[in-house]
């Protein structure tokens, strides 16, 4: 399984990572999901959220995610991108695409990534008020 | 054993500081840190319970056994993604 882990404090190009995209001949499904910043925190006005990691650690739980995919399911390639530091209200905070042969596993295995990285990877954010 | 601890997200404003250096008797564990941890760090305490522990990278629970030069950091729940 390829896998490709970027924690940046850059914006996310999707553009880019869609041009870097490596098909391949068994490849039947991909799908990427971004998660972006909304405008309220708690019911409160941000204009943003501030992201911070344990980067190491963080490094180190999502290699332990990626090998539970692989493990579980055929992907072919996870590529995972984190924002850290402030990412303004309607930028992506993450994004994530996994490409497996058929749809059910890569939409499991995409789902299951991101439902877990909620629960086990060190980073935190921090509401940035408006005005 | 002499111990590096660590504190991320609210809780280096709660601690006044990013890190710290503790010592604790030899075959210790993470609640024994914990425990001498809240004596200086008072305001941590009250956080006791939704606390998460690593040691190194990966999480422990509070009965693990810390060795001397362990890194420990302490950490509010994740809120990744």
């Amino acid at each position: 399984m390829r896998r490709h882990l970027t924690l940046t404090n850059r914006p996310i190009d999707e553009a880019a990572l869609l041009s870097q995209r490596q098909m391949s001949e068994t490849a039947g499904a991909v799908v990427s999901f971004v998660g972006v910043v909304r405008g309220q925190e708690e019911g409160r006005p941000i204009s943003g959220l501030e992201y911070e990691a344990f980067a190491r650690m963080a490094e180190h739980q999502f290699e332990r995610l990626f090998d539970e995919l692989e493990k579980r399911w055929p992907v072919e390639s996870v590529r995972l991108i984190h924002r850290l530091g402030a990412v303004k209200v309607g930028e992506a905070a993450l994004w994530v695409e996994v490409m497996a042969p058929h749809r059910a596993e890569a939409f499991a295995a995409c789902q299951r990534l991101i439902d877990e990285l909620k629960r086990f990877v060190p980073i935190w954010k921090k509401p940035i008020s408006k005005g | 054993m002499r111990l590096r601890v660590q504190f991320y997200s609210y809780f280096k404003e709660l601690a006044g500081c990013a890190e710290t250096e503790e010592l604790l008797p030899a075959g210790g564990t993470v609640e024994g840190l914990l425990q001498q941890l809240y004596g200086r760090f008072p305001r941590l305490a009250r956080l006791e319970r939704s606390t998460l522990v690593a040691v190194g990278v990966e999480y422990q629970g509070r009965d693990y056994v810390l060795k001397d030069g362990d890194e420990v950091s302490l950490f509010p729940p994740v809120q990744g993604g």
